[in-house]
């Protein structure tokens, strides 16, 4: 298994009026390459410190760590080559136009200035912000900037991008735009870290993802075995509406091998089972003459799993 | 590896095409029009139209004046956000998140303020020499022409030493306001509270029981040697206490060599917060490389506080963290 990040007890402290608060708390991580690594937890979780450590923004207090193969403390150069990192909070000059802003970032980058104007063009094109190339960053709206953001992150070509809250302060239709984006770069092959708050923007098109609080990692794995793992952990949850007399057959259901619980809500009647039972809810409501209009498993959600490794670790999620 | 001077050009791109400078030179040639107006007019109403003092002589004044209260201005307007307003707007972050060394950000922005306060003390002095010449009606002989470059070049090193204070708060500063509000008080304190601090220590210092204002040539028969000796080494050593407070401001340092250096300038005692220290009225007739060796401590102090300031600003901005 090839990873883009791996990291090894990375651990970060400031100082601040006396006091040391650890941003990131012995971290140990790996990103897989080629996939969308999704970095949740609330704000100040220590996951902005983490991005800034990978690119040599910051140096870590301890630990050790490597993108690309490059070491984070002592080959920060290269792997700011390879890496294109969108910041959160990041700005553009708003007196520059968009394709004069991205022009300095790549000359920054070293790209020849013969190269300069295809390559600006092309990446503002895949960002879907060619036609407003000459429109001056100040009168950007908030996805546009965090568009000409991801713009700047791709001049480079990058084998990795580290996108720190890329949705956020945008509205639903920008979040979707910025979504396909990132599942369009990483069908072109490049690793991608999504840092953010807003789990249910980027969630879904995670293939892992890590939890973090006050700089600790709270869960980390592919998305498929962690939903699978919680399922087995908290019970297949069916729901099932019908029409005729459901207080018998809820009764009865109750007695079938592997439910843990039934609760009856109006005419929907939920079960919480250790097995998927759904073809034994069926023979019961044959038996019942009860006309089913739902059966329906209900797939824990990232928020879910989210919020019960919270509880679990005695931590609220704001 | 891209080079320091790709940040220099942008930087310097920007302040130029900036308001903020436009309207800072254009202020600055607006007072000069009318310095060289007052100039003229002192001139033309003379009953002979001669300029004992020379061309030197005649526009000094006006120069070091304008200058010295110019110079601080444009080197605070230049500096107080350069790495603050950066922070702030989050482009720092964005340039940073390239690969380039930081140093090259600082020193890019250094050279950028270089090439831009040297813009500006060139127009403006170009200016005034310009409006000198046609308001006159003569032109400058060799000599003073040199002084007036060399003169500019110290305005250039004065004026740095003010963004070098201005882009060491910024850097110190987490935001502009509070870099700019310092660089103001500053400002203020070196050219307004301690030339009035070094007058009234001086004058606590050394009480003076003398006044001459009796001796008058109607009033001959009260004129007494012995106090007036002891009034001129007084006053002398009330000069000496002053220069000494001054001497913590840039501001006295700049006015000390603009008047070694165009040596004619025979104005009032304080300008911008600094008394000219004690020197020949005529330092024009004596030349201009000894002039210049008499300048030495000060543009030894001019040159060391703005290396000091930037070293302290760039080892700061190298260790700052990015969060």
């Amino acid at each position: 298994m090839e990873y883009a990040i791996e990291v090894f007890d990375l651990t970060k402290v400031y100082r601040s009026e006396g006091k040391e608060i650890k941003a990131v708390d012995h971290l140990n991580l790996k990103v897989e390459k080629g996939s969308i690594f999704g970095l949740l937890g609330p704000n100040g979780a220590g996951k902005t410190t983490f991005i800034m450590m990978l690119t040599g923004l910051t140096l870590p207090t301890s630990g050790s760590g490597k993108v690309l193969g490059y070491d984070i403390i002592k080959e920060s150069l290269q792997i700011r080559r390879k890496v294109g990192l969108l910041p959160e909070g990041f700005g553009f000059y708003d007196h520059l136009t968009a394709e004069e802003n991205l022009n300095y970032v790549a000359a920054l980058n070293d790209i020849p200035k013969e190269e300069r104007r295809k390559r600006v063009e092309d990446v503002l094109a895949s960002v879907g912000l060619l036609e407003v190339k000459d429109r001056k960053f100040g009168g950007f709206s908030r996805g546009m900037k965090q568009k000409l953001g991801i713009a700047q992150a791709l001049l480079k070509n990058p084998e990795l991008l580290l996108l720190d809250e890329p949705t956020a302060g945008v509205d639903p239709e920008g979040a979707r735009a910025i979504r396909e984006l990132v599942l369009k770069l990483n069908r072109e092959g490049k690793t991608i870290v999504l840092s953010t708050h807003l789990l249910f923007e980027v969630g879904p098109i995670c293939d892992s993802i890590a939890i973090m609080n006050y700089g600790r990692l709270v869960l980390q794995g592919k998305v498929k075995d962690l939903l699978e793992r919680l399922m087995a952990e908290e019970g297949y949850r069916i729901k099932i509406e019908g029409i005729g007399e459901v207080g018998a057959f809820a009764e009865e259901l109750s007695r079938i091998a592997g439910v843990r619980s039934v609760r009856l809500e109006g005419k929907a009647v939920h079960v919480v089972a250790e097995k998927d039972i759904r073809v034994e809810i069926g023979k019961l409501s044959a038996k019942h003459n009860i006309e089913i209009v739902t059966l329906e498993l209900q797939q824990p959600s990232l928020e879910d799993l989210f919020i019960k490794y919270y509880k679990k670790e005695g931590l609220s999620y704001a | 590896m891209p080079s320091v001077f790709t940040v220099a050009s942008k930087e310097f791109s920007d302040i130029i095409k900036s308001k903020r400078f436009l309207i800072l030179v254009t202020i600055f040639v607006l007072l000069v029009i009318v310095a060289q107006g007052t100039v003229y007019v002192s001139v033309s109403s003379s009953t002979q139209r001669a300029l004992p003092r020379g061309f030197l002589g005649s526009i000094a004044y006006s120069l070091v004046t304008i200058m010295s209260y110019f110079a601080p201005i444009v080197g605070l307007a230049l500096g107080f956000d350069v790495i603050s307003g950066e922070r702030e707007k989050g482009t720092l972050k964005i340039v940073l998140a390239q690969p380039i060394y930081r140093d090259m950000v600082f020193n890019g922005k250094f050279i950028a303020a270089f090439l831009s306060v040297s813009l500006a003390v060139l127009v403006s002095s170009v200016v005034n020499v310009g409006i000198a010449i046609v308001a006159l009606g003569i032109s400058p002989p060799p000599e003073d022409v040199v002084r007036l470059i060399i003169f500019m070049i110290f305005s250039i090193l004065f004026a740095m030493t003010y963004y070098a204070i201005s882009a060491f708060l910024s850097t110190a500063t987490r935001r502009s306001s509070q870099s700019i509000i310092v660089g103001v008080i500053l400002w203020a304190v070196f050219v307004f509270i301690i030339p009035v601090i070094a007058s009234l220590v001086a004058s606590a210092l050394v009480p003076v029981s003398f006044t001459p204002q009796n001796i008058t040539r109607s009033n001959a028969t009260t004129f007494r040697p012995p106090e007036m000796q002891q009034y001129t080494s007084q006053m002398a050593a009330r000069a000496q206490i002053s220069s000494l407070i001054n001497s913590f401001t840039p501001n006295y340092h700049f006015t000390s060599i603009a008047h070694y250096v165009l040596g004619v300038y025979a104005g009032a005692g304080t300008i911008a917060g600094g008394r000219i220290p004690t020197a020949p009225s005529s330092s024009a007739s004596t030349s201009l490389v000894m002039n210049l060796f008499s300048a030495w401590p000060n543009i030894l102090v001019l040159t060391t506080l703005t290396i000091v300031l930037f070293i302290a600003s760039y080892t700061l901005f190298i260790r700052q963290e990015i969060r």
